[in-house]
């Protein structure tokens, strides 16, 4: 567990630096958090509401999901690709800790930076530009909270999982893309998920991707509410589960087919 | 990847109807146009791509082409051709075919004339659009993502009609960076859309000059950059 949080800090410590990267990033996303805000204004044209979601919500939910979304890492992240591809694998295998709690420690470190510098910054320039809804009990932002985390490690998980294509495939990168790509739609994170049809939001709600997006929002904007907060939380815990799981079997059957590439 | 996204603002269409007055098939014909372009583009200038360039800049391997004794900008053009980028074009291809079977179009000679020169000039101002965030990581080094709000930034917003977004961008996307004239406002032609901001109708007829006009300015920056280029020493 020691090991576990100073690979964490150190991870950390090498995100802060990149101080640079972390005003043009936030910069970016606000940029896009803007252009999605008016296409949503545009979309609802004179209705107050749709979907539940008044213009409010929807104009909150553009900057929160780009508040989150260098957190989650769901644009495409390819780490673990790139060391199996550079030979790193091997060292990184022989750690005194497990492949995946090397990966997730490292992950969290980033994600903390991340939350904190560019979702942080994202909401408080939001609050100054609109009038954005906020959560309105302490319950309320605990459920938040638990799902903000949960939809960290749901997203790790996911990523370890189409990173180990690269233990197959000399060439995962077209793979990943396809896998984000459909995260990116599924997610919620395109569009709040209740404004698709509902046929497509019961095929979406068949995927872990709502688990990584979706929930946090639908909390967030308070359109779940009561018992509806506590079934959305303990879905994510179960897609955890279920890729967690999937994650072991699959490094278990790619490790042994491992060809490091020299390097 | 384009396609799952157009599938997205399809079924997302079918709640809405339309943005601000413009229907599927409409949003549709700015989307593909501007997909197709970017995608041809993007095969074309694949060695300006601003995080590929800047790889090169930091590896040395750009230094590697000053040595050379060929122009140096055709052979930073032909470094890298991204065949891959055909499924972009195709995909935008789609998308644009759809708009036309949604769409009753009245064509004329001049319309006909004039599409295959809209996308060429959309082409050259996206590829404007690149090597002046290639020329920028001569200082910076680093790729910097905030070249992204101008080139996928751009792409992305000129996917809807201009006439959505607050009017501070929306002068900034059409003066100082003249975007609008790319696509929103030949597309006001072609679909007959009367212009909500009352420019002369001669705006939609600007996308040559602004994309010949972009890709010129751009060049002459990738030049000065050049000059005054002073390699990392890798």
């Amino acid at each position: 567990m020691r090991l576990f949080w100073e690979i964490s800090k150190l991870s950390l410590q090498r995100h802060l630096t990149y101080r640079a990267a972390t005003i043009a990033g936030l910069l970016t996303n606000i940029f896009f958090g803007l252009l999605r805000a008016s296409v949503l204004v545009a979309l609802y044209g004179m209705r107050p509401e749709v979907a539940d979601i008044s213009v409010q919500g929807a104009i909150t939910y553009t900057g929160l999901t780009q508040a989150i979304i260098a957190y989650l890492s769901i644009f495409g992240w390819y780490e673990i690709m790139n060391s199996v591809y550079s030979g790193e694998v091997g060292a990184d295998l022989l750690k005194p800790l497990s492949y995946f709690n090397f990966w997730l420690a490292q992950d969290m470190g980033r994600a903390a930076v991340s939350l904190v510098l560019r979702g942080l910054s994202i909401m408080v320039i939001y609050a100054l530009l609109f009038e954005i809804t906020l959560p309105t009990t302490a319950g309320q932002w605990s459920a938040f909270a638990v799902a903000l985390v949960l939809g960290l490690l749901v997203s790790f998980a996911w990523r370890f999982l189409v990173n180990l294509a690269a233990f197959w495939t000399p060439n995962a990168l077209g793979l990943g893309r396809f896998a984000f790509g459909l995260t990116w739609v599924m997610s919620g994170f395109f569009m709040p998920l209740r404004f698709f049809p509902d046929w497509f939001v019961t095929l979406c709600r068949l995927t872990p991707f709502p688990a990584m997006v979706n929930t946090i929002v639908e909390i967030y904007l308070g359109v779940l509410t009561g018992r509806a907060v506590l079934w959305a939380l303990l879905g994510q815990v179960i897609w955890l589960v279920i890729l967690t799981g999937l994650g072991q079997l699959v490094l278990r059957a790619g490790v042994r087919r491992l060809v490091i590439q020299g390097g | 990847m384009l396609a799952t996204f157009f599938v997205a603002v399809v079924l997302v269409f079918q709640r809405f109807g339309h943005i601000a007055g413009w229907t599927l098939g409409e949003v549709a014909f700015l989307y593909g146009l501007v997909e197709a372009a970017f995608g041809t583009m993007d095969m074309i200038f694949s060695g300006f791509d601003p995080g590929y360039f800047g790889q090169q800049v930091r590896r040395g391997a750009f230094d590697q082409l000053l040595l050379r004794p060929l122009n140096i900008t055709l052979q930073v053009l032909g470094s890298e051709f991204v065949i891959r980028r055909l499924g972009r074009i195709s995909q935008g291809i789609v998308i644009f075919g759809l708009a036309l079977t949604l769409l009753d179009i009245q064509w004329t000679v001049v319309k006909l004339i004039y599409l295959p020169l809209v996308w060429a000039s959309l082409v050259c101002f996206f590829g404007g659009l690149f090597i002046i965030g290639a020329t920028i990581t001569f200082w910076t080094v680093e790729s910097i993502e905030v070249v992204n709000i101008f080139t996928y930034g751009g792409s992305e917003m000129m996917a809807y009609p201009m006439h959505i977004y607050p009017n501070g961008l929306r002068r900034f996307f059409t003066y100082l960076i003249p975007a609008a004239f790319l696509n929103y406002y030949p597309a006001l032609y072609f679909l007959d859309k009367p212009d909500p901001f009352n420019l002369p109708p001669i705006a939609s007829f600007l996308a040559p000059a602004a994309g010949l006009g972009t890709l010129m300015a751009a060049l002459l920056f990738w030049r000065y950059g050049i000059k005054h280029y002073q390699s990392t020493g890798t």
